[in-house]
């Protein structure tokens, strides 16, 4: 049972569908988590990196169909299929969340203790006052400063870390296995992210909790994830331990992003290193390779047949790309 | 670069009504920036900070409250009507949001035709001729111009905002976060685009942003502010280097790296707390809130600002000490 992933998606596919159109925001995807770990997901918009992780929970826009294919277990359970007031009992309780942006995550007309003791009260069936009590220790838990007093403020009261961190606090109430946090340090300036990131995984390791952490920074990533997936197109391109993916980058995107980040001795007034193109538009799934028109490896074949992963090497680190993985069958 | 500035800005203020009565909020206090023809210089700071407001006084989308803005010596506050108006053209404005900033209604070359229009461009003929060559030098394809602006990526967007407003021939630009809603790898293009039109067009641009690496490598000068004021300012490369504020030392070190290697041994985060609210800012030196290294004297009096070398200055009574290597900012604090 301790070998078991907590989290283990196979081959995920989400199509979604709506009165005028029919995407596929996902595409074949497979990732695990294990307790303890931190996973992040890294893509730009549009890489499906939030669906995925949102569509099997139910957390999806109103008027959209959402079709889910594969298998998402979470701790020995399957989740696909399951009906909403099913997956009710997982949301905010053994799967906590934290959303991007910590203003309109909260609710403006409420006060921030009571908003941590409703989730304390709704999942672990606490009375208010013990939930009242509960939610003054989870204000500590984050690291806020007279948490007293902060419980009888309203958010608007509170600066955007601050407001972030009782965010954290509300997704910690239901004493979660699981963290999924959405670029959680986007809408935070760069002295603040080092703040809350640094929290995180302090929480993380210390509640033994598994995190994914969704992001289009590979900043973020370098300091607080073990693991990582690098999405494009609604594909997985490469997944791997942290240390040796950005440090060795294989597959010719993620190799291409990392490139692209501007680096501390690269002459001033210099041009910027970036990916030619631009990415695809969502809509039927591409047939072959969806980075092969940006791609400077690519060959006739890659746009015909679509690239698998592949482990290579010390079999840790997978890449879809069949240049790539022709490449090491060769050598 | 030893001619006279394009832009001139002296002791710029921006105040805003509180919702407190009689309280003011400060959000540009006593700046000065100049911008010569054909550089970009970086204006570098976290939100709140005022960095926007300094950039939306200056081409006159807010009032200012004290202070002067000189375009090639002439001080706008002096001019009104057509004279103003005149002026204003040579002074243009990118905004962030690509998704906002445009018409979607209008097709891009409406949207360019009437940025002509109003630019004073009566013969269609011309304002044809304009269009394609002005997306010549944002490096869309003519055939663009009868799509919708909705149709469009982020990235050809805001080039479409770039070519409207390069439509009027402007000096200078106001580049507010121009890249930071562009995904990473699509940034490069438009930085790239920047860089091109600089060199070709001899356009000055204020680059303003909170991505300091971006900065470093387009800017040839950077400003950094913090709660309304400049705190230090000096060339790219050696404001990178040696860092002689403490906010900017503080800042700096902030940057993740991309490197697990170099993130997995970083200690506990530098900066303690958040920027204080502008409507009270703390008396004497503004970040002594959370500098580690202020003393009494720091909450008496507002430091000057120290010249450290030519065109570099930081206000900060350590100066001369953090730029010669003798102290520094980035000690592990307690915890706090």
């Amino acid at each position: 049972m301790h070998d078991e992933p907590l989290l283990s998606v196979n081959n995920l596919t989400v199509d979604l569908l709506t009165a005028k159109s029919a995407v596929r925001p996902v595409d074949g995807v497979s990732y695990s988590v294990r307790q303890g770990e931190c996973l992040a997901i890294v893509g730009e918009s549009g890489s499906g990196k939030t669906v995925m992780n949102f569509a099997p929970l139910g957390l999806m826009p109103t008027g959209v169909t959402t079709n889910l294919s594969g298998s998402v277990r979470f701790d020995g359970q399957e989740l696909i299929g399951l009906a909403e007031p099913e997956i009710r009992k997982f949301r905010g309780k053994s799967i906590g969340f934290i959303f991007q942006d910590p203003m309109s995550a909260l609710n403006p007309v409420r006060r921030i203790g009571r908003q941590i003791a409703e989730m304390a009260e709704l999942h672990l069936n606490m009375s208010p006052r013990s939930a009242e009590a509960r939610a003054l220790d989870l204000v500590k838990l984050v690291g806020i400063s007279d948490p007293a007093a902060r419980l009888r403020q309203f958010p608007h009261e509170l600066s955007g870390g601050l407001r972030q961190r009782i965010v954290i606090a509300i997704a910690l109430a239901g004493e979660p296995k699981l963290l999924i946090a959405d670029e959680p340090t986007t809408a935070l300036d760069v002295t603040v992210q080092a703040q809350i990131l640094r929290l995180l995984k302090d929480l993380q390791q210390r509640l033994n909790m598994a995190m994914v952490l969704i992001t289009h920074d590979m900043g973020v990533v370098a300091g607080a994830a073990d693991d990582i997936v690098v999405m494009y197109a609604a594909r997985a391109a490469e997944c791997g331990p942290v240390d040796k993916v950005l440090v060795n980058p294989r597959h010719p995107y993620t190799k291409g992003l990392i490139n692209a980040i501007p680096r501390r001795d690269d002459p001033i007034g210099s041009e910027f290193r970036g990916l030619p193109g631009v990415p695809p538009m969502l809509g039927a799934p591409i047939k072959g390779c969806a980075f092969a028109p940006r791609c400077e490896l690519a060959v006739a074949a890659c746009t015909r047949i679509r690239p698998s992963m592949v482990p290579i090497s010390d079999r840790k680190v997978s890449v879809a790309c069949s240049v790539v993985n022709q490449g090491k069958a060769a050598a | 670069m030893t001619h006279a500035p394009v832009l001139k800005v002296e002791n710029l203020q921006t105040r805003f009504k509180s919702v407190q009565r009689g309280k003011y909020v400060h959000a540009v206090d006593d700046v000065s920036l100049e911008l010569y023809p054909g550089e970009i210089v970086g204006l570098v700071g976290e939100s709140g900070c005022g960095k926007s407001t300094l950039g939306r006084t200056i081409v006159g989308l807010e009032k200012a409250s004290g202070g002067r803005v000189l375009l090639d010596g002439v001080d706008l506050s002096g001019l009104s009507g057509a004279a103003l108006r005149n002026s204003r053209r040579a002074l243009q404005y990118v905004f962030q949001d690509p998704y906002s900033s445009l018409n979607e209604r209008q097709t891009v070359g409406e949207a360019l035709d009437e940025a002509l229009l109003i630019g004073g461009l009566r013969s269609q003929h011309e304002r044809n001729r304009r269009t394609k060559e002005l997306l010549d030098q944002v490096g869309l394809t003519h055939a663009i111009k009868d799509r919708h602006t909705r149709e469009l990526s982020g990235g050809q967007r805001q080039r479409v905002a770039i070519a409207r407003s390069l439509a009027v021939n402007p000096r200078v630009l106001i580049c507010d976060e121009p890249v930071s809603a562009l995904d990473l790898s699509i940034r490069a293009q438009v930085m790239n685009l920047f860089l091109r039109l600089q060199r070709e067009l001899g356009v000055a641009c204020l680059f303003i942003a909170h991505d300091l690496s971006l900065v470093r490598q387009a800017a040839s000068r950077v400003y950094v502010m913090y709660l309304g004021k400049i705190v230090e300012h000096g060339p790219s490369q050696e404001l990178y280097d040696r860092p002689s504020h403490p906010y900017s030392q503080m800042l700096l070190a902030s940057v993740p790296v991309v490197d697990p290697r170099v993130e997995k041994l970083r200690s506990a985060p530098l900066m303690v707390g958040e920027v204080p609210s502008p409507t009270s800012p703390p008396s004497g030196c503004r970040f002594r809130t959370r500098c580690p290294l202020a003393f009494d004297e720091c909450a008496r009096s507002t430091p000057p600002s120290y010249g450290l070398s030519p065109d570099h200055n930081a206000a900060c009574v350590f100066a001369a000490d953090l730029y010669g290597g003798k102290r520094s900012a980035l000690v592990r604090q307690g915890a706090g």
